[in-house]
């Protein structure tokens, strides 16, 4: 996948997220796609780091709208993407079942560090809040990866790393 | 070097890793609310503008279709409603002439007090944060309007938060729950009943009652004293549950805000 259409897909989900989503939003939950597609470009473009750098870049400007700090949102965008660079060398990207272990480790993660850098700033919000809400988000969440994956894995090459193709 | 040559990708993601860090730490200060962010903020109020419009629109028209009978039962709730409210507005104009007496009466006597007369704007929303746990949003009229930070911003359900930024064309409301300020509020029932609120971890509104013999119950309505920040009267919500904390010897309160935060469309913001 070229780098601007990476760039456009983050660019439609910095724009939909604090807009269409929060009006179809449900019981009050929203999957988070900026990591949704930071996780998935991470795991399956293996060439490239264009997925992390605009999940670097849009986290940095929703931080700017948002939130009090700048840097709790690309910085654990970042942590999580090295986290997957490491694990998918020893995994099958094609299997949905890696995806799937892969992102909800990674949300767990995501979720973890974010609130512990906006914890750090002096944010209120409890723990225990947080980790009540990280498993609907999760779901929702992964439910957003598993349709993006079963578009996005069409364009790999199949079995690329199967020294025979090779 | 040699790792980062090999490393190429890992060694650029720590690199901008660093970076990122170092901007965080450099952001723990106090945030103004300079040109980068004003900018931003002003161009995502544009953009989003639309969309949260469309959105609303497919969703109401769909939701009233699906809906036809709970509709049906609401206009005839609200019909028996607007009933009540005529026959409580005739009997309020008896008591209107009996506060003209009075005030008649207090100028007669030099009785100086001070009547609070506020101007109010209303704007709607065109973004919400998104973080699932926090109730920030942005609203499209800004400093053009008068709007500056601190402002209270109310809804028709009651009270919603306060301005935390403002530039022209858009202006950043953060939720009472999420704002951190304490709220001082009376019971609506018996306004000699004087408390405190905030928002605590678990993101809902709670505080305690200032004296530990107070008579409030849950299901009374809170509402704000006028002591601080916020103007007299405007309702918070309802007390979810009381409980006697035997070691601060007060009344611990918890409240279900007036306002659902996460279905607002307008509010209004006092200037």
């Amino acid at each position: 996948m070229k780098y601007w259409q990476i760039g456009l897909l983050f660019l439609a989900a910095f724009l939909i997220q604090p807009s269409l989503l929060n009006v179809i939003n449900i019981e009050g939950y929203t999957p988070n796609l900026i990591l949704c597609l930071t996780i998935l470009s991470t795991f399956l473009y293996e060439e490239e780091i264009y997925g992390v750098i605009f999940g670097a870049v849009f986290g940095i400007l929703y931080d700017i709208m948002y939130s009090n700090v700048v840097g709790p949102m690309p910085i654990s965008l970042i942590l999580v993407a090295l986290g997957i660079i490491i694990v998918r060398e020893y995994t099958n990207v094609e299997n949905i079942i890696n995806m799937w272990a892969v992102s909800i480790v990674s949300i767990l993660a995501y979720y973890f560090m974010n609130w512990g850098l906006h914890h750090i700033t002096g944010n209120p919000v409890g723990f225990r809040f947080v980790f009540n809400s990280v498993p609907w988000i999760a779901l929702y969440s992964l439910a957003v990866i598993t349709i993006l994956y079963r578009i996005l894995v069409r364009k790999l090459a199949k079995h690329r790393r199967d020294r025979y193709i090779r | 070097m040699r790792w980062i040559r090999e490393h190429k990708l890992i060694a650029g993601l720590l690199a901008l890793l660093l970076v990122l860090i170092l901007v965080f730490l450099l952001s723990l200060g106090d945030r103004e609310n300079n040109t980068v962010t004003g900018g931003i903020n002003k161009a995502m109020s544009y953009v989003s503008r639309p969309f949260t419009a469309v959105t609303r629109t497919v969703r109401s028209t769909v939701s009233g279709i699906f809906s036809y009978k709970s509709l049906q039962a609401q206009v005839d709730e609200l019909t028996a409603e607007k009933e009540e409210l005529e026959r409580e507005l005739a009997q309020s104009s008896l008591k209107k002439s009996e506060l003209e007496e009075l005030r008649e009466l207090s100028d007669l006597l030099n009785y100086d007090y001070t009547e609070e007369d506020f101007q109010v704007v209303t704007a709607d929303i065109t973004s919400f944060d998104g973080s699932n746990w926090t109730n920030i949003f942005t609203i499209d009229r800004g400093t053009e309007a008068g709007i500056e930070a601190g402002n209270v911003v109310i809804n028709g359900d009651g009270l919603i938060g306060k301005i935390s930024q403002a530039g022209e064309g858009w202006a950043q409301v953060v939720s009472i729950i999420d704002d951190g300020d304490k709220v001082s509020f009376m019971v609506a029932r018996d306004r000699k009943l004087l408390g405190v609120v905030e928002g605590n971890q678990q993101a809902q509104i709670a505080g305690y009652m200032l004296k530990g013999n107070a008579t409030a119950a849950e299901g009374d309505i809170i509402i704000t004293s006028g002591m601080g920040t916020y103007p007299a009267g405007l309702e918070i919500g309802t007390i979810k549950t009381i409980t006697y904390n035997s070691d601060t010897l007060l009344k611990e309160i918890t409240v279900e805000p007036a306002a659902d935060f996460r279905s607002l469309k307008k509010v209004s913001v006092i200037l």
